[in-house]
């Protein structure tokens, strides 16, 4: 070893000899390490496995008990399909919905249904879906003539973020619901009640008829035997009562005061849209900060016409959508006042979609070209999908001729 | 499936199949798409990226993984990576500098300390030496080193692994002395003070390795890098550049098909010939650039099993398999400014005792240390008025979460985000807790779920000296067991980290263009 390159070394930690000889040696201490080692593959990956039962991408289920709860809404019990991968159901946080894929007539649609039961059911192979028949849904009216008992259906994992979170809501918990918007409430207060949950929650349960309450019975009976837990107040919009304890009217700022702490609770909020409209503009008088209001994302939006900005004239105008979707190219009509995701479901694309709100960005799809309009109260799309031009179709809707691309569905 | 999703499968044959949208993928992809190769890029999420993403809860984006971006550098004077997204690949994205390197904060009521630390090799130099008198000589003369290396890895590229031992020993002496050791080893060789060692071995949980176990050359390339470019994150959050990654390769005529995993990379005789996916889709092919681990590909992906080698089997097993994250995403309804948080990049631990740390993150307890950032205050525009993003990053060794039941989950992993935030609020002096309007929770099994990475791990292998960079670049090509198969990402040749799986992919493209040049010239 030259002394010149003695002088250029700054550092020593055995010896120059020792410290160079080590540098030669690690290729082949590596080279022997991999060869002194176990030729076994790895079979096992608990973490994944857990990953997959916490949020399968499918789960496979079979209906194994239909309940009659109001003259227009039936609580479905689902089990797992015992001719399927699924052997048990996915834990959930109660608040949560699965998106189920049912096919009408051919065509594959997706649709968000709240969880009414208890995680605590889940454990034990039970998933209930309570579901109202609307006037104007062509799959209520499907499922309504179509699902018995035995009848096979496809749906999600649990998904959504409507629920208790204890790191931030507080223990008394309001839940405002309208509708059928009470069914996660359901699951809500049986977890609540099986210990699953440690809060109390009061519900203002708004309906339009007496006899189109859900629970009522079951409700009054966890009243009953849960006082300090769980307490319902219904608010009926209709001019004959006979319940005794209700209200009469809407759920206004005065109500909510009368039943609950406001300074001191969580707001839960879950209806149809013009409950929203409602209700959060008598809490504007509370003016409590965003956090102690969650609202669920309310699904399809209805009115479209009638939100900010969107171009009236463009009103129930067709356009045509360029879809390419996977090796596939199909150009398909599509309405102004209806989501691109129902043109392509439609046309049979079989898009991928699961909220069908625009929050959780599953049917994310690039818009090449047009332009489309977005409701500025189911946008969440990503800021950086906003700069290239992705967007969600579910909460999107055609207002010229597009050229996009959807990816398939998972 | 109807006969539309028939007709969406996709049957063709391509120059390159990508497997993988994160940062190597992407890379790879980019560079393939440039040269005018035929690629597909098959991504099992929705999105791209990988674990460099975003997602949005209420109203706020959540950055998912990112800390503090290395390698990229202001505009006049560019990092590797700032040159490949400008320069080579023409990316449209917007940095932003991180103004400070890091505040340390250390919690034992013995070892008490609470620094702040500057970019810039002189400024830190300075600044330890302010701190902890005596320190300047032993801190110099490690980042000297680590300048010699750096250089040396320059020249590691040029003779791609095959370096000249005189070369080495003539210009790159002291990479070569150090090559084979530990930080620790090489810290205490230099007599570097206590105090000063905890200071500047403050990144450490960014390798996720005690110090006594990480090679001396990564970290020190590692520290080095920060100083002399600085950090940076994205205006947008991650998903800006994995989205303009994917703009620019379909405007370079690549493909890219998302809810698509693929399945098997089929191989004969020892050589790829094309891959199947969840979707049904059969792609012949000679060449895969994959994203995944080299465990998950050979235990899993390469079809059929018979076709994978005994010694790749070994390579796996030799090999340590690195840590899993956990991390606690916040939207506060208070600004940084009125929670007192003037710096974006904290780390916070009980101790500098890094064995003991890591020890922690190998039981399902309160971890013993955390790295978090607060992303308004280098980016103020990235949440409403009146609120902050802070999230909370900690680590697990992967197997203490197996037995973990889903009844059992939501406690658990709730349990400890609040620990951590508790230390968050006792480190800082900010009160976090009261202000929480959006909370997130990514858990090893989040890790899992997004990107199916084997075992949730976040960090690819452990950079320990045996299997460090150096000796990895060097049997670069002796490690290839399969012909037509490149790796790249956080499993491949510079470990894990942004800057590296980015430089890794971009590798990885190469060597494959190399492949494809030579089957065209035997044509």
């Amino acid at each position: 070893m030259s002394k010149k390159n003695d002088e250029r070394f700054i550092i020593t930690i055995k010896s120059n000899t020792k410290d160079l000889f080590a540098f030669t040696k690690l290729v082949p201490q590596r080279k022997k390490r991999i060869e002194n080692a176990s030729v076994e593959p790895i079979t096992s990956d608990p973490i994944n496995d857990i990953a997959r039962k916490l949020h399968p991408e499918r789960q496979y289920l079979k209906i194994h008990e239909i309940k009659e709860e109001t003259k227009s809404t039936r609580t479905f019990k689902l089990v797992p399909d015992p001719d399927s991968m699924t052997k048990e159901l996915a834990y959930f946080r109660p608040g949560q919905y699965l998106s189920l894929k049912v096919k009408v007539n051919g065509v594959e649609i997706t649709r968000p249904y709240s969880l009414a039961s208890s995680p605590k059911d889940a454990l034990h192979g039970l998933y209930e879906l309570t579901i109202r028949r609307e006037e104007e849904g062509f799959l209520t009216h499907y499922i309504w003539d179509h699902w018995k008992v035995g009848t096979k259906v496809k749906s999600s994992g649990p998904e959504g973020f409507f629920y208790y979170e204890p790191l931030r809501d507080l223990k008394n918990i309001v839940g405002i619901a309208g509708g059928s918007g009470i069914t996660p409430f359901r699951s809500i207060a049986k977890a609540i009640i099986e210990g699953f949950i440690d809060a109390k929650l009061t519900l203002l349960y708004g309906s339009s008829e007496e006899d189109d309450i859900i629970y009522y019975k079951e409700f009054k009976e966890l009243e009953r035997n849960y006082p300090d837990k769980f307490k319902v107040v219904y608010i009926l919009s209709c001019d004959e009562i006979t319940l005794e304890g209700c209200e009469h009217g809407f759920i206004t700022a005065n109500i909510i005061e009368k039943y609950c702490d406001v300074k001191n609770s969580s707001f839960f909020i879950c209806g149809p849209q013009v409950m929203y409209d409602f209700v959060e503009k008598e809490m504007e008088k509370f003016k409590l900060p965003h956090k102690r209001i969650r609202r669920e994302a309310f699904g399809e939006i209805k009115d479209v016409i009638n939100l900010p900005e969107f171009p009236k004239d463009l009103a129930e105008k067709s356009f045509k959508v360029k879809v390419h979707v996977g090796n596939l190219m199909k150009e398909i009509p599509a309405l102004s006042t209806e989501s691109i995701l129902i043109a392509m479901e439609r046309a049979n694309l079989a898009p991928p979609s699961k909220c069908r709100s625009g929050e959780c960005g599953f049917c994310r799809s690039l818009l090449i070209s047009g332009n489309i309009y977005v409701s500025p109260f189911s946008d969440w799309r990503r800021a950086a999908d906003k700069k290239f031009n992705y967007f969600h179709p579910c909460a999107s809707y055609p207002i010229t001729n597009l050229e996009i691309k959807v990816p398939r569905h998972l | 499936m109807n006969t539309q999703e028939k007709e969406q499968v996709i049957s063709d044959t391509y120059d390159v199949v990508v497997i993988g949208a994160g940062n190597g993928g992407l890379a790879a992809a980019t560079q393939l798409a440039l040269t005018g190769k035929k690629i597909i890029l098959f991504e099992q999420h929705n999105l791209p990226g990988g674990f460099a993403s975003s997602f949005v809860r209420g109203r706020f984006e959540f950055e998912t993984s990112l800390h503090e971006f290395a390698s990229i550098g202001p505009p006049s004077n560019k990092g590797r990576v700032r040159k490949l997204f400008e320069d080579r690949f023409g990316l449209d994205v917007e940095f932003i500098a991180v103004p400070e390197a890091y505040r340390l904060i250390l919690t034992d009521p013995t070892e008490k300390l609470d620094v702040t630390m500057p970019f810039g090799v002189e400024n830190f130099i300075e600044a330890i030496e302010k701190l902890v008198p005596g320190s300047r000589d032993s801190v110099t003369k490690l980042f000297d080193i680590a300048k010699e290396i750096r250089d040396s890895f320059g020249y590691f590229n040029a003779t791609k692994g095959n370096p000249d031992q005189g070369v080495l020993m003539k210009e790159y002496p002291n990479f070569l002395k150090t090559a084979a050791y530990s930080t620790k080893e090489v810290e205490d060789a230099l007599n570097m003070p206590e105090d000063a060692c905890k200071i500047l071995n403050a990144y450490w949980s960014y390798l996720g390795l005690p110090i006594d176990r990480v090679n001396f050359t990564i970290f020190a390339s590692m520290v080095l890098v920060y100083m002399e470019y600085g950090a940076y994150i994205l205006k947008k959050r991650s998903h800006e550049y994995t989205t303009a990654f994917d703009v620019k390769i379909r405007e370079l005529g690549g493909n890219i098909e998302y809810n698509t995993r693929v399945e098997k990379i089929l191989v004969e005789n020892g050589k790829v010939v094309g891959v199947e996916t969840s979707r049904g889709d059969k792609i012949k092919t000679n060449h895969v650039i994959c994203n995944a681990s080299p465990t998950l590909t050979y235990n899993k992906l390469i079809y059929p099993k018979s076709e994978v080698p005994e010694i790749a089997y070994k390579e796996v097993n030799a090999r340590i398999h690195g840590l899993t994250g956990f991390c606690v995403y916040l939207g506060l309804d208070a600004t940084a400014e009125e929670l007192g948080l003037k710096e974006y990049s904290y780390f916070i631990m009980k101790n500098m005792n890094t064995e003991e740390i890591y020890d922690s993150w190998s039981k399902l307890q309160s971890p013993g240390g955390q790295a978090s950032v607060v992303l308004n205050v280098p980016n103020p525009e990235c949440s409403p008025p009146g609120t902050c993003i802070i999230y909370i990053t900690t680590l697990f060794r992967p197997e203490v979460w197996k037995e973990i039941k889903p009844e059992q989950y939501v406690g658990i992993k709730n349990k400890i985000a609040e620990e951590l935030i508790i230390q968050f609020e006792q480190a800082t002096g900010a009160p976090i807790r009261e202000h929480i309007e959006e909370i997130e929770v990514a858990t090893p099994v989040t890790y899992a779920r997004f990107t199916r990475t084997y075992n949730g791990i976040i960090y690819g292998y452990e950079p320990e000296s045996w299997d460090s960079i150096v000796p990895r670049l060097m049997m670069m090509g002796q490690d290839k067991y399969i012909k037509g198969l490149e790796f790249a990402g956080g499993f491949g040749r510079r470990a894990h980290g942004y800057g590296s799986t980015i430089s890794d992919g971009y590798t990885s493209a190469l060597l494959t263009l190399q492949e494809l040049f030579k089957e065209g010239e035997g044509k």
